[in-house]
């Protein structure tokens, strides 16, 4: 014989003397689940706006360690699109052929490169004649010199001899006074250069640019006509890239001779068509110097633009990667402070977790409650500290000057881990919270 | 105590024959309670705060329970509010077997089944005395609107209806007390179950929560009233009195 399990009869329904029929209760999965977990938010909302000062605390734990992650971030972001966005003036659509390439990084490397043929100016026209996807082809070829006009002298300048006058273009420069030389003058090897505006700057200072037109200046022991000026690029980590003369590759031939290996420009229409280009470019190359496909080495550089950026990539990344980690400490630190306070904060309440005990808070519900706590605070600090991140990042960026971008999804990223943060460190205060005894938790003051 | 009362103890739960509840005619058993035994392992001693308590409660019945301090009163209440689990015994509590409930079922028990009512009061400090209130129903996993009504009607019952915001501090002992009558009662429990429920109140309040325990019984709840005290024991309409963990005397008075 078992015992009476019947529903409850009338008299226990009567708390004060009239029926009040029992409502349903939220059990079923899954919409109720986001009900009960939202009723939880409203639980754990209350207990933090009950007391302020302990979510204050927690709030400016997390909120230190998400600024300095994102501001870190966000500052290595700018860097790094301040840097591809300058290597990649020239575009996608531009290869260069040399006999080195721009990288070198052992010497066994450069005693090897160095044995290459020279690239010359036929290597160039071959390219020109048999390379179909290749859109401009030019040639250039570069040295360091010093130039003067007067008593005024302006070292460290870069010689820069082109031809055709398509390498403007291909170079990303425009001019802004005067006009680049003509055919007939490039053919002739006139001497005539068209010079960055710190070239003019400082050759010509306290003088309207425009008056530098028509001027003369000596650089390599030549005497060039100034013809035209650029428009100015600016600088990329404090160095300029407006300190340059341009001359046609004729001239530069015919006074400075070709003993050096020059640099061939190729340029396709479009982005897709760059490798085709390449390609082609290859083997009319390889066919010029004898190899077979079974020769590894080309025995020249063909390079995009993207060797710089790769450069600098991989000499970064390391240290991005170190900054970027020691800033992370802080948001450990974050959590930690996070843990404390909860740990704090679960003795302190010991009271209060009886009292949810007794009226039927099963574990679950208070783990809940507790883990909840510690992720809306830490939510809420990552959220704020994305903020005084991009706040910090902003001024960083104005004192030394470059531009920033504010990704959403660094923002996302911030608010997610700080919120991974909170559910570690609120687990544990929370389990501890959640086993409690009743009665001893009752007991306590 | 010693290993000796260990011996005499009855064996296990499960050998003892199921109880014999009363037949259709009787009055309607709510607590059943056969040969609770609660022991505490102190290291190297056991301590039996309860040895062997039996009794029943039928619906509607107003029962306090008395005894000095150390005689198992407040064990033996953890048991009914089922805070706590006997180390051997049975208790039904509403056709439902408690004694080998885990924790969550417990919970849940305490939930439906249980209203506290505590000497000091224990309501949750910062919040508002409708919220407290609302505590059993969140658990019961009442919707919010449902909830809010539920909890302002018990609050009017105890005449709190004006004092709904406000919290704890900013409230009589008194009130206190009814605000914490108003969340045991607030999901109709089969219990009401006080322990000192006037421990902490002066005479004339204590007369103001007694007659409201008196009406709550009129109007057909089941009340166990916890207590050391004579006179607020005498308000029952039965007294158990217990002593070493024992039933001493089991007395109808009305």
């Amino acid at each position: 014989m078992s015992p009476r399990s019947d529903a409850k009869p009338e008299a226990a329904g009567d708390a004060f003397g009239k029926r009040i029929s029992r409502p349903s209760r939220i059990r079923s999965f899954p919409v109720f689940r986001i009900a009960a977990l939202w009723e939880a938010f409203l639980v754990a909302a209350a207990s933090l706006r009950q007391n302020k000062l302990r979510t204050v605390l927690t709030l400016v734990g997390i909120i230190v360690g998400v600024t300095a992650v994102i501001a870190v971030v966000t500052i290595i972001k700018g860097l790094d699109q301040t840097v591809a966005s300058t290597f990649s003036s020239q575009g996608s659509t531009v290869f260069t052929i040399s006999k080195r390439p721009q990288v070198i990084t052992s010497r066994e490397d450069f005693i090897k490169f160095n044995k290459r043929k020279d690239v010359v100016r036929e290597d160039a026209e071959a390219i020109f004649r048999s390379c179909t996807a290749c859109w401009r082809t030019g040639i250039a070829a570069n040295s360091f010199e010093i130039a003067k006009h007067g008593d005024q002298k302006f070292e460290g300048v870069r010689l820069r001899a082109v031809t055709p006058a398509a390498m403007f273009d291909i170079d990303g420069v425009t001019i802004d006074i005067g006009r680049i030389w003509t055919e007939s003058e490039s053919a002739a090897a006139r001497e005539v250069c068209v010079v960055g505006p710190d070239v003019v700057t400082n050759l010509f200072p306290d003088v309207p640019l425009d008056r530098a037109i028509g001027q003369d200046i000596w650089t390599g022991g030549h005497k060039f006509t100034i013809i035209g000026i650029l428009q100015p690029l600016g600088k990329i980590f404090g160095a300029s890239r407006d300190n340059i003369i341009y001359i046609p590759y004729a001239n530069f031939e015919k006074n400075f001779g070709a003993h050096n290996s020059l640099v061939v420009f190729i340029q396709t229409e479009t982005a897709p068509q760059l490798e085709q280009a390449e390609d082609q470019a290859r083997a009319v190359l390889r066919n010029r110097r004898g190899r077979t496909f079974r020769d590894e080495d080309d025995g020249f550089a063909l390079e995009t633009q993207d060797v710089f950026l790769n450069l600098y990539t991989s000499a970064t990344a390391n240290i991005y990667v170190v900054t970027i980690g020691v800033s992370a400490i802080s948001l450990v630190v974050g959590g930690i402070v996070v843990m404390n306070i909860m740990l704090v904060s679960v003795t302190e309440r010991t009271k209060e977790i009886g009292i949810r005990k007794a009226v039927g808070a099963r574990r679950k519900d208070i783990l809940t409650q507790f883990l909840i706590e510690a992720v809306t605070v830490t939510a809420i600090g990552g959220a704020l500290g994305v903020l005084t991140g991009f706040a910090v990042a902003w001024l960083i960026a104005l004192l030394i000057g470059f531009p920033l971008l504010f990704s959403a999804w660094s923002a996302v990223l911030g608010v997610s881990t700080s919120s991974i943060v909170g559910v570690i460190s609120g687990l544990w205060p929370a389990w501890r919270a959640a086993k409690l005894d009743p009665i001893e938790a009752l007991r306590s003051e | 105590m010693t290993e000796a009362t260990v011996e005499t103890s009855p064996t296990s739960s499960g050998v003892i024959a199921k109880p014999e509840l009363p037949s259709n005619g009787k009055a309607d058993v709510l607590i059943l309670m056969r040969n609770l035994w609660k022991t505490y392992d102190m290291g190297a001693e056991k301590v039996h705060a309860l040895h062997g308590v039996s009794f029943e409660v039928t619906r509607g019945d107003y029962l306090a329970i008395t005894g000095p301090s150390g005689s198992g009163k407040s064990t033996l209440m953890n048991l009914i509010g089922c805070l706590d689990t006997p180390s051997q015994g049975e208790y039904w509590l509403n056709g439902k077997n408690v004694s080998e409930m885990d924790d969550d079922e417990l919970a849940r028990i305490r939930n439906q089944e249980v209203g506290f009512v505590f000497q000091t009061f224990n309501l949750l400090a910062r919040a508002t005395a409708l919220h407290n209130v609302e505590l059993p129903l969140i658990y019961g996993g009442i919707p919010g609107a449902k909830r809010h009504e539920m909890a302002k009607q018990a609050l009017a019952e105890v005449d709190l209806a004006d004092r709904m915001m406000h919290r704890p501090n900013e409230l009589s002992g008194g009130q206190r007390q009814r605000v914490a009558i108003a969340r045991a009662l607030v999901n109709h429990p089969s219990i009401l179950l006080a322990d000192e429920p006037t421990g902490a109140l002066d005479t004339s309040t204590s007369y103001d929560i007694m007659n409201l325990f008196e009406k709550l019984h009129e109007a057909g709840n089941t009340i166990i009233l916890v207590t050391h005290e004579h006179d607020i024991a005498a308000r029952a309409h039965r007294i158990i009195s217990i002593r070493d963990g024992l039933i001493e005397k089991d007395e109808r008075i009305r």
